[in-house]
């Protein structure tokens, strides 16, 4: 019987059969459980030790589907639905997957269906044979409430995953169908995002974030002289990197909720494995996960080369963390913040999203784009950002330059000017002309021409009632922004 | 007591700036700029009526995109009750204000915000402010762009010439010159002179200027 303290109370994680036989479940109180079994022994859990003992499971399923992610010692998620495909169906993926496993007397559970959240369930209900879900929406509304304590709801403050459940209840709440079926907007003026997001999930809307640009050098990476080879040298500098990689992704106010952890061998093998985590990585989350990811490694590469001597072949010379999908709920608040204001503006903005609708509080992210209308890439307040259509990396030849006009209209509006040998001369405002009083331009816009856009001409123009910036297309005129 | 002309567009928790005039003078992108000081440690918002807001104004004044959210209201019959949802939890607002908003319901709103220390920016789309509601009032009097000559160069930096009056110009009417390089906004008093009607002390007599209190 495996122990862990959580809240202050040891409670069950795991129980071998006689254990179990005897009436212990996983998640009782430590004492029931001994009253229940007092011939039990009483293990503490050590994650590192499941880390290592998951490894030949992980590297197994890598075997079937290269992009294994690691949630934690005994879950993985990968995306399935590439190999869906070239296996020529869900089932034989999934039988080629438990064939792999059989060999390691893994017990483990499958599901398969739309989505992490999704999955994660019918892996649960998956007691004795693997589940595949065919209707995603259909198989979350029959389930319990508690399976939003699985994974994808979060825990921010006021709210644990136990007490949103148990709230959930006391409204008269059982199944996620039922939490489902009501308004999503009367969920998240409520509760805020975590009402939100345990609607999404409830909904079989759990998607995988887009992936997002990173730029490489939020990456962090260490290359050693001298190779790394004992269990102490390899645990030292796991931290030393993670603190780094959180540390700088801190100041950006980001945080990860994927990293990539690389490692190069003194033999010049290079493994890697994804760890992924519901909630943004802190230090300590971090540094945990890479070094059993290290460790275990070590372990396997030692029992492989088992009469030879221990280690890894040749040492670690080289480690790199690449963080992904990154968010800005990590973000950690500052001294000049506080939780609680952070509370009250996003209950104001779940209020305002309440009385004007999903589409009416956004918030902008930088794109690609030579126009100030394609340079912004809108998304819903509280959703997570998808990529932009456009780099906002990549240089764009052409792109207006600062400053911005603050007045942008959605789209190109006609303008009245008139020219005079190709100068603007005078431009139409409401039922007056105002006489332009300096301009530059044409500056040359390429349209998309493989879809047909024309070229257009782009001019800044000076009245005394304000600046414009104005485009001529096909003989005609347009403005495309205020610099109000 | 006299404020500094850079702590003019300091807004206070609490306070109701007023910005006034015609699109085109530079208003919208100052009234952006108001909320940066708070959006360094909080969330922003701006109301944005008629759908033309953008907020590469506000990134290139130091607003961080995550910061800063849109709210889309074109309903006018909805506008009040968006404003004081959000003043009741955000520390500072930018607000265009549709034409036909009664003068008793922007005073209330003003208490709002001042019972809510919040820094509200209000952008009348049409005409002006009632008395009663703003702290600091900014009505735009002229700009001028430099950096475009005859088709050549580009719009490079603004010079913009506010009247500021109200409680927040320490009770006088003011000139003020802004400096807007794109990036930053530089703040001066306008020189006194002979077309300094501004400088009236609300104490004096009015001649030729405006008497405030």
């Amino acid at each position: 019987m495996v122990g862990e303290p959580e809240a202050g109370i040891s409670r069950v994680v795991a129980a071998d059969g006689l254990a179990r036989a005897a009436g212990v479940e996983v998640g009782m109180p430590r004492r029931e459980a001994e009253n229940l079994c007092p011939t039990a022994m009483v293990a503490r859990r050590d994650l590192g030790e499941e880390a290592r003992r998951f490894e030949p499971v992980v590297e197994a399923v890598e075997g079937v589907i290269p992009r294994v992610e690691v949630a934690e010692p005994g879950l993985l998620f990968v995306p399935a639905a590439g190999a869906v495909r070239y296996f020529g169906g869900e089932e034989p993926l999934v039988e080629r997957i438990e064939k792999e496993l059989a060999t390691l007397h893994a017990g483990a559970r499958l599901g398969l269906a739309d989505g992490p959240f999704a999955a994660r369930c019918a892996a649960e209900q998956a007691i004795e044979y693997p589940l595949i879900v065919t209707d995603t929406v259909s198989f979350l509304s029959q389930l319990d409430l508690a399976m939003l304590q699985l994974g994808g709801a979060r825990s921010p403050a006021p709210f644990g995953r136990e007490e949103l459940v148990a709230t959930f209840r006391w409204l008269g709440l059982t199944t996620l169908g039922d939490l489902a079926r009501l308004p999503r907007e009367a969920l998240a003026s409520r509760f805020g995002e975590v009402g939100l997001e345990t609607h999404r999930l409830a909904s079989g809307e759990d998607r995988t974030p887009q992936p997002r640009i990173i730029p490489p050098e939020l990456a962090v990476a260490d290359r050693y002289e001298d190779p790394l080879l004992s269990l102490d040298q390899v645990g030292f500098a796991a931290r030393k990197l993670a603190a780094r990689l959180i540390a700088g992704l801190r100041t950006e106010g980001i945080a990860p909720h994927r990293v990539s952890i690389e490692a190069e061998s003194g033999d010049g093998t290079v493994r890697v494995r994804v760890w992924r985590s519901n909630d943004p990585f802190t230090e300590t989350g971090l540094t945990d996960r890479v070094w059993w990811q290290l460790r275990a490694w070590l372990e396997a590469n030692s029992r492989r080369t088992e009469g030879q001597g221990g280690g890894i072949t040749g040492g670690i010379v080289r480690l790199r963390l690449d963080p992904a999908d990154l968010s800005g709920e990590g973000r950690q608040l500052t001294l000049l913040e506080d939780v609680a204001a952070q509370v009250e503006a996003e209950r104001a903005l779940w209020r305002t999203h309440a009385l004007l609708g999903p589409d009416a509080v956004v918030v902008g992210t930088r794109q690609g784009g030579r126009l100030p209308g394609e340079q912004v890439h809108w998304r819903r307040f509280g959703e997570e950002a998808t990529a932009p259509e456009r780099d906002p990396v990549a240089p764009w030849p052409g792109a207006t330059p600062s400053p911005s006009p603050a007045l942008v209209p959605p789209e190109l509006v006609p303008f009245e000017v008139e020219w005079e040998d190709g100068s603007p001369v005078r431009v139409r405002l409401s039922s007056r002309w105002e006489p332009v009083i300096n301009w530059s331009g044409p500056w040359r816009l390429m349209g998309a021409w493989w879809k047909g856009e024309p070229a257009a001409d782009r001019y800044q123009i000076v009245t005394s009632a304000g600046a414009f910036l104005v485009l001529v297309r096909e003989g005609r005129t347009f403005l495309a922004g205020v610099y109000d | 007591m006299r404020s500094s002309s850079q702590d003019l567009l300091s807004i206070q928790p609490g306070w109701v700036v007023g910005l006034v005039g015609r699109p085109g003078h530079g208003l919208t992108r100052l009234g952006l700029s108001m909320l940066a000081p708070t959006a360094r440690r909080a969330l922003v918002a701006a109301v944005d009526v008629r759908g033309w807001l953008s907020p590469l104004a506000a990134w290139e004044n130091g607003i961080e995109p995550e910061q800063l959210v849109m709210v889309r209201c074109p309903d006018r019959h909805q506008w009040l009750g968006v404003a004081a949802a959000l003043l009741e939890g955000l520390p500072a607002i930018y607000a265009e204000v549709p034409t036909g908003i009664r003068d008793q319901d922007l005073r209330r709103l003003a208490s709002l915000a001042r019972a809510c220390q919040a820094r509200l920016v209000l952008r009348p789309l049409n005409g002006d402010l009632p008395d009663g509601v703003t702290h600091l009032r900014l009505q735009a009097t002229y700009s001028t762009w430099g950096g475009v000559e005859r088709g050549h160069g580009r719009l490079v930096n603004r010079r913009m010439e506010l009247e500021a009056s109200g409680k927040g110009a320490a009770g006088m009417v003011r000139r003020l010159i802004v400096e807007d390089d794109g990036s930053s906004l530089r703040v001066e008093e306008g020189n006194d002179g002979a077309d300094s009607l501004r400088m009236v002390s609300r104490l004096a007599p009015v001649s030729g200027g405006s008497a405030i209190g």
